[in-house]
């Protein structure tokens, strides 16, 4: 694939090749409820490798999605506490919880892709569009202009991997959900992520349709993408390399 | 960059932004035509009212000074100036042919003289005319026949005399007369479209006009004009009556001035004020005493000296327009100085140089202009507060589309964006909005401006409302100016109010949480 965006020199840009790409401990959780609280996770670890593909399974409240929100910079974890070891997570070498919002934005800019169950495409905005948008997001006005070309022909080739090429300037509410998920698939890898995190992609789907997103996650897979599957179902969970159980807010590993 | 995308998708696909444009518009074009309209009316009333003032005029009021003409000389081999004239301000009483006295001011002029630094010859108004004014529809204007009638009222207006002529003496002769403001005498009534249909009018007794076809004014009509002499210590003397046949009228657009104002000949005006040239007696006999005790007279006089001539005003006309008010104020300066060398020529017989009253057309209208200012400002404060409410439509428009596009904006959040990222969409969003609406304001304010009278004139013949009644205003058309400078404060305003109206809800989407962002249903 053509380099669109060249990572910049940052905290997260540390190497590590052999080592785990992201490594998380003791994260916990809590929602409030009024003046309820709500522990949703109770001290998660996960370790993740590079190129490998893990699913979080667990029924619905367990604390997947959150758990994924987390890992991916877009929530914190909840403040280290006397009575328990301090939470972090490491992306090569760098904990997130740590990080400055700056940071964090870049982060998630550069180094995630999102993929959610009800796909989040701007309906303003073409099928291009809403793959260039968080190239767009991802580099200046003046970078973008100058690249501008090569990021319409990276956007392209996504779009034709994933079987939109001819439906590049339709509107997501001309398209089925299946199709709307390609185009979720296709931002997320715009901008060439070292991990990406799925949340119950094909929840909203018909079981053909989410078949058909299961095998491109398969494809991308196989070339060698990191990923993090939320799932509630366990077939969905078997074709990853690695099933993290999540019950009562803590890891069950299978 | 994605600010630019997603600000362009907005503001085409959704009806919302649309509104918040036009009410940027709107207020933009509100102010735009008031500033046009107010700062107009102001030009149109300095116009109106340096027309019979000169730029710079020297004063010394009731009592005079003399060798005027010497000092008009000096001033007129000045490069700077035009010309000057000699006036008389002073005021008095009038007797009208319908037997009402009015008081009024009276001004003796030296009519070509006079036309020269005010333009006064161009607002005579009883002159032959060629077309018919503007809303002359019905052409009932008096003045486009009988041009050899209005010819002659023209010619007797410029000179301040009525010509007489006879079959003995068919050039006629000129008697000394007195040129009144349009609406001194009371007989001229305008019509609502702005214009002296021509004959004289009266009020009948249920208020009805109508016609008075025995005389016309200037034509054949003759007033009385009553004045009080003053001695040298400011003392009254005696009131003295003079009856003069009315050479013409002027029609200035200044009511005060039209109403008020009375020009006659300078030296009818010296005459009866006791300011024209005189000789000096004195007694070398004895005096003869009557028998009534207030009475003397000399038996013999002798003729020792001459009181020259004088007036209350001179009046100057720069050769370069004063309508700044600095290039005014550097005439003035210069008149000054000419007045100095003029006083210590003649020293001891005129004023001081430093207590003679030398102002500008901008310092003698300071009361009308001030006021008209004070009143444009206050307008278009008013209107400027009340298109405030542009900032708070954006704001109530932007706070509810924020909340429409709250997933959005988790969205973006998700692949990257960062607060102020998000925060700067919606600025540039309020921004682009306030462009637009800047832009579609002023096009609509300059539709209206340029068209204002046709406008206010289909809602006359359509609607009957008359907003601009020129009865009331004294000019016949809406005035209007648009001043560059004044628009582009406006369309920056607009602009401003609609940034202004974003930023808090910029600040709101800047600070959700993106997870409970894409959680929102």
């Amino acid at each position: 694939m053509t380099a669109v965006a060249p990572p910049k020199a940052s905290p997260l840009a540390t190497s590590a090749s052999d080592g785990p790409i992201l490594h998380a401990q003791n994260l916990r959780k809590t929602y409030k409820l009024g003046r309820i609280k709500v522990p949703v996770l109770r001290g998660v670890d996960l370790q993740i490798r590079t190129g490998q593909s893990i699913a979080v399974l667990g029924a619905s409240g367990s604390g997947k999605s959150t758990l994924l929100h987390l890992l991916g910079g877009l929530d914190h974890a909840d403040k280290p506490s006397a009575d328990a070891p301090p939470p972090s997570i490491l992306f090569k070498g760098t904990d997130l919880l740590k990080a400055s919002t700056r940071t964090l934005d870049t982060f998630r800019r550069r180094r995630v892709g999102f993929v959610f169950q009800f796909y989040h495409l701007l309906p303003e905005l073409s099928v291009l569009q809403n793959v260039t948008v968080a190239a767009m997001a991802a580099t200046g006005a003046f970078e973008y202009w100058a690249n501008r070309s090569a990021i319409r022909t990276r956007a392209m080739k996504l779009l034709e991997r994933v079987g939109l090429g001819h439906r590049i300037m339709h509107r997501p509410a001309e398209l089925s959900g299946g199709e709307r998920q390609r185009v979720a698939i296709a931002r997320a890898l715009i901008n060439e992520p070292d991990l990406l995190l799925a949340d119950e992609p094909t929840g909203n789907l018909d079981r053909n349709t989410g078949a058909s997103i299961l095998d491109l996650f398969s494809d991308l897979h196989r070339s060698g993408q990191t990923m993090v599957v939320v799932t509630h179902d366990e077939s969905t969970a078997s074709r990853c390399d690695r099933i993290v159980r999540l019950v009562d807010g803590r890891v069950q590993n299978s | 960059m994605y600010q630019l995308l997603l600000t362009k998708r907005y503001l085409s696909s959704k009806i919302m932004p649309l509104l918040a444009a036009l009410a940027v518009a709107l207020c933009t074009a509100m102010v735009i035509v008031v500033w046009s309209v107010m700062g107009g009316f102001l030009v149109m009333l300095i116009n109106s009212g340096r027309t019979l003032a000169g730029d710079v005029s020297i004063s010394w009021p009731i009592t005079g000074f003399a060798y005027y003409d010497d000092l008009i000389k000096r001033l007129e081999s000045d490069p700077t100036i035009a010309a000057a004239t000699p006036m008389i301000d002073t005021y008095g009483l009038i007797g009208l042919p319908d037997g009402r006295t009015e008081t009024v001011q009276v001004q003796g002029i030296d009519g070509p003289s006079f036309s020269r630094v005010t333009g006064f010859g161009d607002i005579l108004y009883w002159r032959p005319i060629d077309r018919p004014t503007e809303k002359d529809i019905g052409k009932q204007d008096l003045r486009l026949t009988r041009h050899d009638l209005w010819g002659d009222l023209l010619k007797g207006g410029l000179n301040l005399a009525r010509i007489e002529r006879s079959k003995a003496n068919p050039q006629g002769t000129e008697r000394p007369a007195v040129v009144l403001g349009i609406s001194v005498s009371g007989f001229n009534f305008r019509e609502p479209w702005g214009f002296f249909p021509g004959l004289p009018m009266i009020r009948g007794e249920s208020g009805e006009k109508k016609p008075v076809d025995i005389f016309m004014l200037p034509v054949d009509g003759s007033v009385t004009l009553n004045v009080l002499p003053m001695d040298s210590k400011g003392r009254a003397i005696e009131m003295v009556a003079r009856t003069f046949p009315v050479a013409n009228e002027f029609y200035s657009g200044l009511y005060e001035i039209d109403r008020k104002r009375v020009f006659v000949q300078l030296k009818a005006l010296q005459d009866m004020l006791k300011m024209n040239r005189a000789v000096k007696i004195e007694n070398t006999g004895g005096v003869k005493v009557s028998a009534n005790p207030d009475e003397e007279s000399f038996t013999s006089a002798k003729v020792v000296g001459e009181s020259p001539a004088r007036v209350t005003n001179v009046l100057v006309r720069g050769k370069q327009d004063v309508f700044d008010t600095r290039d005014a104020d550097a005439l003035a300066t210069r008149v000054a100085q000419i007045y100095r060398e003029f006083a210590a020529a003649h020293e001891g017989q005129v004023p001081d140089s430093t207590t003679i009253r030398i102002q500008t057309w901008a310092d003698q209208n300071a009361t009308m202009i001030g006021a008209v200012k004070k009143e444009t400002a206050l307008v278009l404060f008013i209107f400027c507060f009340v298109s405030l409410t542009a900032v708070f439509l954006v704001l109530a428009i932007f706070w509810a589309m924020v909340s429409e596009k709250t997933r959005d904006i988790g969205v973006l959040r998700a692949i990257g964006a960062s607060r102020s990222g998000i925060a700067g969409l919606w600025v540039f969003y309020g921004l682009a909005i306030g462009l637009a609406g800047s832009l579609v304001g002023f096009v609509l304010a300059y539709s209206v401006v340029t068209n204002i009278n046709a406008i206010h004139e289909w809602m006359g013949q359509y609607l009957k409302l008359y907003i601009w009644d020129p009865r009331v205003y004294y000019f016949s058309r809406i005035p209007s100016q648009l001043d560059p400078g004044h628009v582009v404060i406006v369309l920056l305003g607009g602009v401003l109010a609609s940034c202004l109206g974003a930023l808090w809800p910029a600040a709101r989407a800047a600070r959700m949480n993106p997870v409970e962002a894409l959680r929102f249903e």
